[in-house]
């Protein structure tokens, strides 16, 4: 069993580093509504993004400059893509997907690697449940793009494109119900089971190399149902990263 | 208010020695508060507290506008206390901002900037929004208890949780949760608020005068007190998850009993 716990209530009777937490040099507490599992795992239930080097981000161009272009990802961060690190010319409100390749001290955010991303919508998200939505080696996100033949792409930062090409109502359903019951258990069966029953197509029998990109993070994914984000999270984060 | 000021005073304690609502001197009023209770707000509570009703909505961290307030260190905090026209008999909130609640939108934003982690959001700005729709004395604890509440709702990072009650003097009594009449005929009327965690003091106002002995009693109720609201405060967050984390309009919520 887990339970939730709120800002200030201890989470580890020993001073620790972990994302989420923060530590008076006695004790471990809690930073913001998360669930605590029995094994000591804190898995955040709400807030915002916190960007990281490497990290896959999906958003829009929301200005065009001489060097390059401002895209948004989801307030109150905004990236920059340097026209210098990318190949594709985009106009205002181009869908992207790009990689962090800095983060500064004041989180200005640079980018490269940008992919236009054409034919479909984006979809908001809480970031902080991103990893669930990405699932165990990418299974949730192959058994929504798979089943509604669609193509999914998440964002860390909480967009999610998603294409046109298949059964586009039904996979934004079920990214919303998995945003909505991210802290529940036996997420992707129940997905499944919506996605059967609305006329979603069957999975293939063997699990395929993933056809879809998921954001490209799955690996981290693999070791834990859903937290694999502590690993690399600020340590703590009442310091700014340098 | 110079509509009360003019009327003399009425008697604030019943012939039985309790106080006019039936509290003993250490009882609070009963409290209810719901978590995420707006669908557009990143966090939200309702706070009825007595007949206090307090609606409090956190937006952000989002872009600091106007730009000259933003801060290149953290997230500035913007707290903005409001007194609907409809909230009491008196002048209150008939006419927009008032001295008194830009004071109370100072002093309930300087006490969150103790708790909440704001460097991690440099160049932001992260705005909550108290309306207080029915106001019956202590609105300013029952604001900051729900501003905490939209807080941890919206996932702030925050190192604690805030509780406030307020402490007075009632017919040279000290009593815990001053009621509209005790706070305008009392002796004395001292919000509170304190950390959860590690009691600090976060927000202190003395209105009327108290001896040191007195204060420290009064603290040490206030403390006792602050204790109970923080677990509802606590019980509000967790029922948001056991309802599977939807918005609630809660029309049935009436003010519960707490356990003492």
């Amino acid at each position: 069993m887990s339970k939730i716990v709120v800002p200030g209530e201890v989470v580890s009777d020993q001073p620790q580093r972990m994302a989420y937490t923060f530590s008076d040099g006695h004790k471990t507490y809690a930073t913001a509504l998360s669930l605590l599992s029995d094994d000591g795992h804190l898995v955040p239930l709400e807030g915002p993004y916190e960007p990281l080097v490497e990290d896959i981000v999906v958003g829009y161009v929301t200005d065009i400059r001489f060097t390059g272009y401002n895209v948004e990802l989801g307030e109150p961060f905004s990236g920059f893509l340097s026209s210098r690190d990318s190949r594709a010319t985009f106009r205002l409100g181009s869908m992207v997907q790009a990689r962090v390749i800095n983060v500064d001290e004041v989180k200005s955010i640079d980018l490269a690697d940008a992919r236009p991303l054409e034919g479909g919508w984006l979809e908001r998200i809480s970031p902080v449940k991103v990893p669930r939505l990405i699932g165990k080696r990418n299974s949730m996100i192959n058994t929504i793009a798979q089943m509604t033949g669609c193509q999914v792409i998440v964002g860390r930062n909480g967009y999610v494109f998603v294409s046109f090409g298949g059964n586009h109502a039904l996979a934004v359903e079920a990214i919303r119900m998995v945003e909505a019951q991210a802290h529940t258990t036996g997420l992707t069966d129940r997905v499944a089971a919506l996605l059967r029953e609305k006329g979603g197509k069957a999975m293939p029998k063997a699990p395929a190399a993933p056809v879809h990109s998921s954001g490209g993070q799955g690996d981290e994914a693999a070791d834990s149902d859903y937290s694999p984000r502590s690993a690399r999270a600020p340590q703590n984060p009442n310091q700014p990263q340098v | 208010m110079m509509t009360g000021a003019s009327k003399s005073k009425p008697p604030l304690l019943r012939e039985d020695g309790k106080r006019l609502d039936g509290r003993a001197f250490d009882e609070l009023r009963p409290l209810s508060i719901e978590a995420r209770v707006l669908n557009d707000a990143a966090g939200s509570a309702l706070v009825i507290w007595g007949k206090n009703k307090i609606l409090a909505g956190v937006f952000g961290p989002r872009e600091c506008i106007p730009r000259h307030d933003e801060s290149p260190y953290r997230a500035v905090i913007r707290c903005r206390y409001n007194m609907a026209p409809f909230c009491s008999l008196e002048e209150h909130g008939r006419s927009g901002p008032s001295r008194r609640s830009q004071e109370l939108s100072k002093v309930i934003s300087e006490a969150f900037e103790n708790v909440v982690i704001a460097e991690s959001y440099p160049k932001s700005a992260i705005d909550v929004f108290i309306d207080v729709l029915q106001s019956d004395g202590g609105t300013r604890c029952a604001a900051v208890t729900a501003a905490a509440v939209a807080l941890a709702d919206a996932g702030i990072p925050m190192k604690d949780m805030v509780s406030a009650v307020a402490v007075g003097k009632v017919e040279g009594h000290l009593a815990l949760d001053l009621s509209k009449e005790e706070d305008n005929w009392g002796d004395s009327d001292n919000p509170v608020a304190f950390a959860s965690r590690n009691g600090e003091v976060l927000l202190y106002q003395m209105d009327g005068q108290l001896t040191r002995e007195e204060l420290d009693q009064a603290m040490t109720m206030g403390m006792a007190a602050s204790k109970k609201v923080h677990a509802i405060q606590t019980a509000a967050l967790r029922r948001v998850y056991e309802r599977g984390g939807e918005v609630s309009v809660p029309l049935y919520l009436t003010p519960g009993e707490i356990r003492q």
